[in-house]
């Protein structure tokens, strides 16, 4: 056995080697975006994309934090991110709770419902989706997006949720409902402490996928104060394409807080990142 | 409180009640921003609709048009087939690095724990950040071009997203470098969870390592392989963001990396605001068309999901 997964020195080396350029590959990119978004001036960017800044410029993240509205974008987008997840963690768990625990007639209709949503992405249906968004007089504010994203989430978060609550016993539950407990007491009291595992995934899923999103505000949101970052990045490329030190330190803005957590708990960003696309 | 209420109510009609209550908020939220666009795209497919003003129902003259008609048509096969060509450098990276890398760091190698979270890294990241840097970074004027100079590897900067021939190869690698990770993930998975005693008992018959890889682990790994083609398959067929993102929806040069996304987007909004022949029910029909295509794909995960349960 370890005869397969033991590697004698010369296939360590080697091995090593085809893994330290895959992380060349990888960080690059990231380590040139540092590198040219602390440079001066556009010039010193083109003469030399991987010589040291020289002066060391940090002014570049401030002129677009405060000249460029980042500072706007990225509160937009934070409110967008967090409201998605007060949503989705919320309307998903009771819906899976009634799916899972007390399923009547039409149960598994509603269940077949959601499932229609994983099958067909929402972005092909572009045309309906921009009518009922419109017809709800929520086009061109925050509300179109966050509705849309976490209506886009449900059916994930209600698959993840539904086979979570299978799996916890019908005992305490059983327990509560003889001493005459109601549905919300049993959802609160009991099943909400236990799914904590489950919605703390949905709600880095979520938080992560709509901190990302692009397409949603493209074609829900005109006005430039209510831009998410992600808009906010494709306006400033058009204004300030040329002056790639910006773009840079703008780019960096936009990953920092993503690139922070990521570091902070790498291992439940892996796991629940994969099971999320899976599910989708 | 619920003493109270017990008095008027039997416990039934109270928990009916509460159910429904609970059920609620997720059932209208999914079903009028997500269930209600979906079944509402057969209806619209119908009409000749510029998104305002009056609808006009046409049948299938949408259909007609969009496989009959010389304009759409040919938008259409274009759009198609640079989407299949998008999809097979992707899913072709993805199986032959994706599978190496997941091999080796399955092996005991040093530092393999970083080395997993430095491969996932790119993939948190929004799309719309990872375009751009990676569009500056492939630049003629970008570090990629200015390294591959001094090494003299070429004589002149590659002007990748510029030209015809490689704009759409390129996108596509930025959608692998983006997404590498999560591939990776799927399949190490797939090699861990390869049962321990086959491996043993092929090393007792005598195989050696490649031999035991290729007999006992890559048999294996088949349902990891379709698991990712089909999620890749699903996405890269509704979802046009790089394109959108860098090329815009006129997907430039020359619509060299126009695919179904940006098409989609085109037929519903027009490629700019100038332009007139935005048509709501033409956009539902493409919607429609693609959702047949990937229908099969999408079913397969549906109910590979629907089974595990």
């Amino acid at each position: 056995m370890d005869k397969i997964f033991k590697l004698s020195k010369k296939e360590q080396v080697i091995v090593q080697f085809i893994m330290i350029a895959w992380a060349i590959v990888v960080l690059v990119p990231f380590l040139s975006a540092v590198l040219n978004a602390l440079k001066p001036n556009v010039g010193a960017v083109f003469r030399d994309p991987f010589g040291l800044p020289d002066p060391v410029t940090w002014g570049n993240f401030a002129k677009a934090w405060v000249n460029a509205n980042f500072g706007r974008y990225f509160a937009n987008s934070a409110f967008i991110a967090l409201t998605s997840v007060a949503i989705v963690t919320f309307a998903s768990s009771t819906t899976a709770f009634v799916l899972a625990r007390m399923p009547f007639k039409g149960s598994t209709i509603i269940f077949i419902g959601f499932m229609i949503g994983v099958i067909v992405p929402i972005r092909l249906a572009l045309a309906p989706l921009f009518d009922t968004v419109r017809a709800l007089g929520l086009l061109d504010t925050l509300w179109s997006v966050i509705l849309v994203q976490a209506a886009s989430m449900m059916p994930v978060a209600v698959f993840i949720l539904v086979s979570f609550f299978q799996n916890i016993s019908k005992e305490i539950e059983e327990a509560a409902i003889m001493d005459g407990a109601m549905p919300f007491t049993v959802y609160w009291k009991i099943m909400l402490p236990l799914i904590r595992p489950a919605l703390a995934t949905i709600a880095l899923l979520t938080f992560v996928q709509a901190w990302n999103e692009y397409f949603l505000p493209l074609i829900f949101i005109q006005s430039e104060e209510l831009y998410p970052l992600t808009l906010g990045l494709n306006q400033f490329n058009r204004q300030f394409s040329i002056q790639w030190h910006m773009m840079f330190a703008a780019i960096l803005i936009m990953m920092a807080p993503t690139i922070i957590a990521f570091i902070l708990a790498s291992k439940q960003f892996i796991s629940g990142l994969t099971q999320g696309g899976v599910k989708e | 409180m619920n003493e109270q209420k017990q008095t008027r109510f039997s416990y039934r009609t109270i928990k009916n009640f509460q159910r429904t209550l609970l059920l609620l908020p997720g059932v209208l939220l999914y079903g009028i921003f997500n269930f209600t666009p979906l079944m509402m795209m057969v209806p619209t497919s119908l009409l000749d609709w510029p998104g305002i003003g009056p609808k006009e129902f046409v049948g299938l003259d949408n259909f007609k048009k969009i496989l009959g008609n010389e304009y759409y048509r040919d938008q259409l096969l274009n759009a198609l087939s640079q989407n299949v060509l998008f999809f097979i450098v992707i899913i072709g990276t993805f199986l032959v690095i994706g599978t190496s890398l997941a091999l080796l760091l399955s092996f005991k190698t040093y530092g393999r724990k970083y080395y997993q979270i430095i491969y996932f890294l790119p993939y948190p990241m929004a799309g719309a950040a990872v375009a751009y840097l990676l569009n500056l970074f492939v630049n003629p004027r970008g570090p990629l071009n200015a390294i591959m100079m001094q090494f003299g590897l070429i004589d002149s900067p590659i002007p990748f997203l510029g030209s015809e021939d490689t704009a759409l190869t390129t996108l596509a690698l930025f959608y692998s470098w983006h997404r590498m990770g999560f591939a990776i993930m799927l399949i190490l998975s797939g090699i861990l969870a390869v049962r321990i005693d086959l491996l043993e008992a092929s090393m007792l018959d005598g195989a050696n390592r490649w031999q035991s890889i290729k007999n006992v682990v890559f048999p294996v790994l088949g349902p990891a392989f379709i698991l990712i083609t089909v999620i890749i398959m699903v996405d890269v067929f509704n979802n046009a963001d790089y394109t959108l993102l860098i090329m815009g929806a006129e997907a430039g040069p020359f619509r060299s990396t126009d695919i179904m996304g940006t098409f989609l987007y085109r037929s519903a909004f027009g490629a700019s605001a100038a332009s007139s022949d935005a048509n709501f029910g033409m956009s539902a029909a493409i919607g429609l068309i693609t959702t047949i295509m990937i229908l099969p794909a999408a079913l397969f995960l549906a109910l590979k999901n629907f089974r595990n349960k």
